[in-house]
């Protein structure tokens, strides 16, 4: 944060305001909340001052100021409605006017375009143009996803600055100059980018349109309810665009921590698996080999009959569930807590499950800084991942990083769309992630470059010594000949990475499943710690999720080892914790993970929302069409849905209310958008009416509830409640102050040594931890 | 202790060069003066080797401050007090732009000091490169100008060979680096901050301001923009000393500049003359006078950005605060004479194409606001034009003046301002009549009040 | 085609600059010497030399009014229009040329011989009008000496690179008769600063 004690005062209409040094006008004037109009600026962008719709008079200024360019100062005296202001605004106003072609009954924009809405604040009664308009062919299709309307554009420059200067990617610029200037896409550099859509959002009149909403609607018919993007584990903050039945957009509801006002083309468009046709209206039961419609009493009856046969006849650990990264945190969370309670059995996992070899307390599954933390990195490596495709916004993360000046090295086995703005790139053997992260770990280790001073003195000898010991025998030359890369080339990277003020080290998740890759996660990390890049801000190692809630599955205990909030099964202290909360006793013994729940020794089968046959080898397939008893609860008929007993319809993240943690532990509310699909219901109702099929007492009347059930007995998730959750989320552990509903005044939390020593997982003695991060849930647990 | 660049006495009654002395053009007749030997054999280079050997840098800053020589692009800002802006010590190495983006129309000295004297050029700007700590400049030539950028090209590389560019100059320990650019046909280029981004490879938008080039400029280096005859007058101050420099010109606008005389006059061409020198001298003893024994009608002092000014004006000093004083601009020293058969209306038309021709497009009133003025102005020149029309150009030049980004979409309005002002009735004549109050297009017939 | 020697030549000028995309300029003009006009490829080569995406060099290219953006007439036939011009007779003389030339300005004619363009203010007001050919000079001229242009032009003779016709002298006096250099077509115009022959198309 910046110094407080450099306030600048000045009046504004009247009203006296101090404000931080080198804030703009227009910023200053947002405060007091006088409104003064733009076009060309927009708050994430540098100020350009073309548009001049910003104007204000400055008392002892000659001239009119543009209100996005110009600075405060000391004992400023701004009129932002004076006469001459006025005038300005009118001048500028009927000049874009007078080539726009007035057709908003038909615009898409219509009532949701600063230049409807300005004139009609700003702008002149009618228009002195009485001679020709300029007109061009229209509409222009510029990409797959985005029309141009040429006689509508206003030359504000946003979607060019944000496809050359945010996005850095092919997309739109200006093309002529003066009175010709349009803008337009090169035809020989397409515009394709991922981000494509956000021109679309920030165009302040309809000349960019979406090809897929175009027509379909007026903005003011639209139903918008703040949630949370569920098409990756981002978790950017969106608003859902909803008509009757049928959501027709996301748009960004800006939160700077994690998506900075953006939204990638997939969260914003790819509403088809919502709004299918496809999706499930009744549960199906199979009846002589056929799935045929029933009753959700028929449905959870049977369910409930059949799985306690297979309990009585095999026992529990006969039966096991598959979970999924795209339910909730509470839906994850009962999914367990069925298993586990209602069934008695351990056997609960998900694809994503896994993350072996993790050391004892150190986390791997976890982002050990943030999102925003990017900003202040000034390495960024990216080892085996696709973030492009697979997480967007961070892409785009990484590309502010670079131009503050990070310096990003792109390791991967294929070339990225990231390669361009690349520092250095890496290219190795697809599948030998783990050889790469262990190859720059082994040259950290034996060139000494593990550092050791001030916070980092806990980087002691025996770390060192451990992480040599574990390496024995493992050269540098001969990992790097396993990856298939050239040694110089890592060795420069790894001096790179140990002699960085911030690096910060990102793998994909999927490459910890790759042969051999049960290493990664713990050389990924050891190497951000012995590099001295661990427990301040701008650097930190990690996983990059996939999936929504891939996190918050983890988190919630779908893993047949762990409890929720990573508390070993075999810990008979957390075990009974969690029974005494639960009244049930739970298995001592760990689970079957996902693989062997494939492999034939499970008989009954709870499939929530995954579709294992997508994965599964032949005899996986094999293996779940012999099962006694499969259930599938999902949106549509999955492949998996087509094999099973029994089929749940169940609803989309945008029909129900829950939270989903995303992949840099923040945890946020996800609001029902729109009426549940006539028939489904959500996957928290449906498991607690099979809760209740069961015999169990459950009573959760709503996710909520659920939520403060998980606040009070997972450590990790300590304080966290609705109203401490508020519009922007919070990440775990929460501070105490959090937990009480106050927003953290210093960013959030990074993962500490004290964390790491002692583990966040860990009931904490009252005050301990460093800025009091560690979780106390002294007193909540019941 | 080096001589101070300032020693000759500065004696009003005698005028140390003469009445009417040529500090940039003094040798622009000798035939070959364009190659590096003949420039030295009429004392070429010796200005850079007393600057390089004689001063300490700020002691050239201090010179050139004390010759009051003045930016010869069009705004008139001192160049002195322009180098003694830049930032020191930024950590980021410091830049010259030499601009001879010549493009006003009117104006046609640069390109006549860059193909006869492109040696005076580099000169000056090796001087000013040393004066302002700059190791790398750039003498950005019009793209148009190809003959130009092949002259300035070929001087550089001789005084490259001759060891006046490159490593330690003359023994000075000075380092210098001089490359030439070429533009692609844009006027906005000669705004400096355009030309900036043009040097960079963009699109000629001008910058937002502040940062002032001389703190963030080229490459985020703090850099000095002069135009081509500013440079051309430094290799002369040093050699002559800045009183002497200063003996000539007026008060506030000292010494001499070269004049562009275009237009309707016997012999148009560049003269370089005293600042002060009354327009009539220029028009009448230089320009020979009206061509044909026509009349005169109107004088465009100072390129065709700038107001116009009358037939009882030409008693006007030509200097920067004379002009101003008579309602216009001295601007970038393109004379342009009118004759009494010119139409004001089909005049000012042409030169409102240009700017909005030139556009960069950047800003809404100036991009918006030319193309709309071009089209009153072009129906009123045809005769459909509605008496209306000449208060909606006023007001479109009000929403135009003082609230563009850059002084393109001013400059746009200073010519139809001042000539609805000067010349109000032949517009009113061109709406009553359909036609031409003057010239060969006249329709007198209908004038019936 | 951008061949292997001329991309030298642009990774050659690049190099001249503290950051190579200041090059850009110059590159596509070298790029429009060697194929006529900015084609795609030498938008790919410019791109590749300067470290820019193609999509910015495109909108460098059409910001500037000298870069073609189709194949232009052999001789490209510039006609200043502006104000100082415009006094000469400036319009008078670009529809004469539009008549012996048989294209209309801002045209191309059908066989490829003569691009005719009305252009901006060419720096040359004193010797108004004023016209360039391939982007040499030729000053104050008439609706004779642009017949006389024309008729070189048709034998296929060139305009040759040589100083204008500056009308100054060391004493600030005017000539009289100034010289007409400028207006030198294909004869010997060894001044001291020719530049060499015709540019390649």
């Amino acid at each position: 944060m910046p110094e407080q004690d450099e306030l600048v005062h000045l009046t504004i209409d009247d009203h006296p305001i101090a404000v931080p040094k080198g804030t703009l006008i227009w910023a200053a004037a947002r405060q007091l909340g006088i409104e003064i109009p733009i076009y060309c600026y927009h708050p994430k962008m540098e100020p350009l001052g073309a548009c001049r719709m910003c104007f204000v008079e400055v008392e002892r200024m000659p001239k009119l100021a543009t209100a996005c360019t110009t600075v405060v100062s000391e004992g400023m005296v701004v009129h932002t409605s004076s006469s001459k202001a006025q005038k300005g605004r009118r001048g500028t106003l009927e000049f874009l006017l007078i080539n726009h072609p007035l057709d908003c009954p038909i615009c898409d924009k219509g009532c949701e375009c600063d230049l409807q809405d300005f004139t009609q604040r700003y702008g002149p009664g009618g228009s002195r143009f009485d001679v020709s308009k300029r007109h061009f062919p229209k509409p222009i299709s510029v990409s797959e996803h985005i029309l141009l309307d040429r006689e509508r554009c206003i030359s504000c420059f946003r979607c060019v600055r944000f496809t050359q200067d945010v996005a850095m990617e092919n997309g739109l610029v200006m093309e002529e100059r003066g009175y010709k200037n349009v803008i337009g896409v090169d035809p020989n550099a397409p515009f394709d980018s991922i981000f494509s859509g956000n021109v679309v959002e920030m165009c302040p009149v309809g000349a960019l349109t979406s090809k897929s909403f175009r027509f379909t609607t007026r903005p003011w018919e639209l139903k918008k309810t703040p949630s949370v993007c569920g098409m990756c584990a981002v978790g950017c903050n969106v608003r859902v665009d909803v008509r009757v039945d049928k959501v027709l957009r996301q748009y960004s509801r800006t939160n700077d921590d994690i998506d900075d006002g953006w939204l990638c083309d997939r969260g914003r468009w790819d509403v088809a698996l919502i709004n299918s046709p496809e999706r499930l209206r009744t549960p199906l039961i199979r009846r002589d080999g056929a799935l045929e419609p029933a009753s959700w009493d028929e449905a959870l009856r049977l369910v409930a009959a059949r799985f306690g046969e297979i309990r009585e006849r095999q026992g529990a650990r006969a039966i096991g569930g598959i979970g999924s990264t795209h339910v909730t945190n509470e839906e994850a969370y009962l999914f367990q807590k069925l298993l586990r309670a209602g069934l008695g059995t351990n056997n609960v996992d998900h694809f994503h499950g896994r993350f072996p070899a993790a050391g004892k307390n150190d986390l791997p599954w976890v982002w050990t800084d943030s999102i925003a933390g990017l900003d202040g990195a000034t390495h960024i490596v990216l080892l085996g991942t696709e973030t492009y495709t697979r997480q967007p916004i961070v892409d785009l993360r990484v590309r502010k990083a670079i131009r503050a000046g990070a310096r990003v090295w792109v390791v991967t086995p294929e070339p990225q769309r990231l390669d361009r703005l690349a520092a250095g790139t890496l290219r190795y053997a697809a599948g030998r992630t783990a050889a790469v992260a262990r190859a720059l770990l082994s040259i950290v280790a034996s060139e000494g470059l593990a550092r050791s001073e001030g916070e980092q003195t806990r980087v002691t000898a025996e770390r060192v010594a451990a992480v040599a010991a574990r390496l024995a025998g493992e050269t540098p030359e001969r990992l790097a000949e396993r990856a298939g890369v050239d040694v110089a080339a890592l060795r420069r990277l790894a001096r790179e990475i140990a002699g960085s003020a911030g690096a910060v080290i990102l793998y994909d998740e999927l490459a910890t499943r790759e042969l051999g890759g049960e290493t990664l996660a713990q050389d990924v990390l050891d190497l951000a710690l012995l590099t001295g890049n661990f427990g301040k801000p701008g650097a930190g190692c990690g996983p990059l999720l996939g999936a929504a809630n891939s996190l918050g599955a983890r988190d919630m205990g779908v893993l047949p080892d762990m409890l929720p909030g990573y508390r070993p099964v075999t810990d008979p202290a957390a075990r009974a914790a969690l029974g005494g909360a639960w009244n049930a006793s739970i298995p001592s013994d760990a689970g079957h993970d996902y693989d062997a729940m494939l492999s034939g020794v499970v008989k009954g089968l709870y499939v929530l929302g995954a579709d294992p046959v997508r994965h599964a080898s032949l005899e996986q397939r094999a293996r779940l069409e012999a099962l006694d008893f499969l259930v599938v609860q999902d949106l549509v008929l999955s492949e998996t849905a087509q094999l099973a007993h029994v089929v749940l319809p169940a609803v989309a993240y945008t029909e129900r209310d829950g939270t989903f943690t995303n992949t840099e532990r923040r945890v946020q509310v996800v609001r029902a958008a729109m009426q549940k699909l006539p028939g489904a219901r959500g996957d928290w109702e449906i498991l607690v009416a099979v809760a209740r099929a069961l015999g169990l007492s459950w009573t959760y009347l709503d996710p909520a509830q659920i939520l403060a059930e998980i606040g009070r007995i997972v450590p990790i998730y300590s304080g966290v409640t609705r109203r401490a959750l508020g519009m922007e989320g919070l990440r775990w552990p929460l501070s105490p102050t959090e937990a009480d509903g106050k927003r953290a005044l210093a960013g959030s939390p990074f993962l500490t040594w004290e964390m790491l020593e002692q583990g966040v997982s860990r009931p904490a003695s009252a005050g301990a931890g460093a800025g009091g991060e560690l979780v106390t849930p002294s007193g909540r647990s019941e | 202790m080096a001589e101070t660049i300032d020693t000759v006495a500065h004696d009003e009654q005698q005028l140390p060069l003469g009445p009417s002395p040529k500090f940039v053009t003094a040798n622009i007749d000798v035939p070959g003066i364009d190659r590096l030997e003949v420039y030295r054999d009429h004392g070429g280079y010796q200005a850079l080797e007393k600057a390089l050997k004689g001063y300490q840098p700020e002691q050239l800053v201090d010179a050139v401050k004390k010759s009051g020589l003045r930016g010869r692009g069009g705004a008139g800002f001192p160049t002195g007090m322009k180098w003694s802006f830049l930032a020191k010590n930024t950590g980021k190495p410091s830049y010259l732009i030499v601009n001879c983006d010549e493009s006003e129309p009117g104006t046609f000295k640069d390109r006549m000091l860059m193909e006869l004297l492109p040696h005076e050029i580099v000169e000056g700007t090796i001087i000013a490169s040393y004066a302002n700590g700059v190791h790398h400049a750039f003498i950005y030539v019009r793209g148009e100008l190809a003959y130009s950028g092949v002259q300035m090209e070929r001087a550089v590389e001789e005084a490259r060979a001759a060891g006046y560019i490159g490593q330690n100059l003359l023994g000075s320990g000075f380092d210098l680096e001089i490359t030439v650019a070429r533009g692609a046909g844009a006027y906005i280029c000669g705004e400096e901050s355009a030309l900036m981004e043009s040097l960079e490879g963009k699109r000629g938008y001008p910058r937002l301001k502040p940062p002032f080039p001389a703190v963030v400029g080229l490459y985020g280096g703090p850099t000095v923009i002069n135009n081509a005859e500013t440079i051309a007058t430094i290799p002369a101050i040093v050699r002559y000393g800045a009183d002497v420099y200063a003996a000539y010109g007026t008060e506030k606008s000292k010494g001499t500049r070269v004049y562009c005389l275009s237009g309707h006059v016997n012999r148009p061409g560049n003269y370089e003359l005293p600042l002060g020198t009354p327009l009539r001298t220029l028009i009448e003893d230089y320009g020979g006078g009206m061509r044909g024994g026509k009349a005169l009608k109107a004088i465009i002092p100072g390129g065709s950005s700038v107001p116009f000014l009358l037939p009882d004006q030409l008693d006007t000093p030509l200097d920067f605060e004379g002009i101003a004083a008579a309602g216009s601009m001295l601007g970038s020293g393109g004379v342009i004479v009118f004759d009494e058969d010119t139409c004001i209306v089909g005049a000012v038309a042409r030169m409102s194409e240009f700017y909005r021709d030139e556009s960069c497009g950047k800003c809404t009133p100036c991009r918006e606001g030319t193309f709309w003025l071009v089209q009153l102005l072009e129906r009123l020149e045809h005769g459909e034009g509605k008496a209306s029309d000449i208060e909606l150009l006023n007001d479109i030049c009000d929403n135009i003046a003082g609230k563009v980004f850059c002084p393109l979409g001013d400059a746009a309005t200073m010519s139809i301002t001042s000539s609805i002002r000067l010349f109000r009735d032949e517009y009113l004549h061109h709406v009553r009549t359909g036609g031409c109050l003057v010239g060969p297009g006249a329709r007198r017939v209908a004038v019936a009040t | 085609m951008i061949s292997d020697d001329v991309k030298q030549q642009m990774r050659e000028i690049c190099a001249r600059y503290p950051e190579p995309r200041s090059g850009t300029l110059l590159c596509l003009h070298l790029a429009q010497e060697q194929e006529g006009y900015i084609t795609p490829e030498g938008i790919a080569a410019v791109a590749e030399v300067t470290g820019s995406k193609r999509d910015e060099i495109e909108s460098v290219v059409t910001f500037y009014s000298m870069y073609f953006r189709e194949p232009p007439g052999r001789y490209v036939v510039n006609v200043c229009t502006s104000i100082s011009c415009y006094l000469g007779g400036c319009d008078h003389l670009l529809a004469h040329l539009e008549e012996r030339l048989a294209v209309r300005r801002g045209e191309t004619r059908a066989d490829g011989r003569y691009t005719l363009r009305g252009v901006e203010c060419l720096a040359a007001c004193g010797m108004a009008p004023v016209l360039q050919v391939n982007g040499e000079f030729v000053e104050r001229v008439t609706t004779e000496s642009a017949d006389a242009l024309v008729d070189r032009l048709e034998r296929g003779e060139t305009v040759a690179s040589a100083p204008g016709a500056w009308n100054v002298l060391a004493d600030g006096r005017p000539q009289d008769t100034p010289t007409v250099s400028g207006a030198s077509v294909a004869e010997d115009a060894a001044g001291s600063g020719r530049q060499q022959g015709e540019k390649a198309r």
